[in-house]
């Protein structure tokens, strides 16, 4: 069977997004039928001051709160500024940007087409997973991440 | 003919207002008010009322060697009380932030005595004697060269210069020192320099509105201010430097 190579885009905004707005433009984008997965990049913010000399103080963050996207929960772990996006085919993107426009309204964003995320294993990929490295894991985080995937269900 | 610096090349107003920051003898503009105590508690070096650290005993009481220099230099105020050596380091975004850390060394130098600045790509830290540091700071907080929202006070984890904004145009921060008050259209420090959460909030006043910051900004930026290949007389400059360090390189002979 020949395998199938989706492809890819991505999702830049002029400004890091507030939570209020990524809920939105996350429950947008999952409400347009063909989007196989999608990380959400941007600066990390951590639970703990991780290094300097208040190492290990709380580290609360108006910026990082619990989401609802679908039927799920999304403990928000970044500042979102970019979103990667896989599709099951090109035919998705005018349709993407037309469900997403209306969530920027007061700052711009930028929809492309191209190859964002990891589709073959790595070197690092073959320590982490060994030789049977589960595909749909493949560039959704890095290897060495114990976070596992939110899985949104019933959005077909 | 008597000597007259020239700060900076270049016909932009970026380049306009690096010689304006650099030259001593412009004042710079105060924009807001910040108290002693605020100062003290966004530094965090001490509690805001107890006594300066030493590092050694006031000057008065030490047996100084002779020594010409000492006599032609007058100490500082921290120097003569023996304060220890404490510092402030800034972060500003490059959208349009009014100071920049290179400028902040240059302009640091000229202005103040006693220090010794440190220089990087997104922050720069200035260190000298306590009483002396928190004069300094009082100064660079109040006046032209900060912006609330773009312009940090970050001890430790700066990482914010060259990052996007984020939506309430503030300059990303991983510890989110200071939060913008969208009711009253503040800016706050919650936490200190380095992260510790202060007992109460320091107020440290209205973000600039973009106008202002574009007038204003020591940054050249083509998306967002003005692009430095529109500064020919900039350019020119920097590529006879440039054009000197190469020659300079192969050791030319006269």
């Amino acid at each position: 069977m020949t395998e199938a190579t989706f492809p890819q885009c991505r999702i830049d905004s002029e400004r890091l997004m507030n939570p209020e707005t990524t809920e939105k433009l996350l429950n947008r984008i999952v409400s347009v039928p063909g989007v196989r997965r999608m990380v959400l990049n941007g600066q990390r913010l951590p639970m703990t001051v991780p290094y300097g000399p208040a190492r290990g103080l709380d580290n609360p963050h108006p910026m990082r709160k619990t989401i609802h996207v679908g039927d799920q929960e999304i403990p928000l772990q970044v500042h979102v500024g970019t979103v990667l996006l896989e599709i099951e085919n090109r035919d998705v993107v005018p349709a993407l940007k037309a469900a997403i426009e209306p969530v920027f309204t007061d700052f711009s964003f930028r929809i492309k087409e191209g190859k964002f995320m990891k589709t073959e294993p790595s070197l690092v990929d073959y320590c982490k997973y060994g030789p049977n490295a589960d595909k749909e894991m493949l560039g959704l985080a890095d290897p060495s991440s114990k976070s596992r995937p939110i899985i949104l269900q019933g959005i077909k | 003919m008597a000597y007259k610096p020239q700060y900076n090349a270049g016909t932009s107003t970026v380049a306009a207002n690096r010689r304006k920051q650099m030259d001593p003898a412009h004042k710079l503009a105060k924009l807001r008010d910040v108290t002693d105590k605020d100062i003290v508690l966004i530094m965090g070096h001490r509690a805001p009322g107890s006594a300066y650290k030493s590092a050694h005993p006031p000057l008065s009481e030490q047996q100084e060697p002779a020594c010409p220099v000492r006599k032609l230099v007058t100490p500082t105020d921290g120097a003569k009380a023996g304060d220890r050596v404490r510092y402030i380091q800034f972060a500003d975004s490059m959208y349009n932030a009014p100071c920049q850390p290179y400028l902040r060394s240059y302009l640091e130098a000229y202005r103040f005595r006693g220090i010794d600045p440190g220089t990087l790509s997104g922050r720069q830290i200035i260190e000298c004697r306590e009483r002396d540091l928190e004069k300094y700071a009082k100064d660079l907080v109040q006046s032209e060269l900060f912006d609330p929202a773009l312009t940090g006070v970050r001890g430790a984890t700066v990482h914010g210069h060259s990052l996007r904004l984020d939506e309430n145009g503030m300059m990303f921060d991983m510890l989110q020192r200071c939060v913008f008050d969208k009711k009253a259209g503040i800016v706050k420090y919650v936490k200190n320099q380095i992260g510790e959460p202060l007992d109460s909030e320091v107020k440290v006043g209205k973000p600039m509105d973009n106008k202002w910051l574009k007038a204003n900004t020591t940054i050249y930026h083509s998306l967002v201010g003005s692009a430095y290949r529109d500064d020919a007389e900039a350019i020119e400059y920097i590529q006879r430097i440039h054009g000197l360090r190469v020659k300079y390189g192969f050791m030319p002979k006269e």
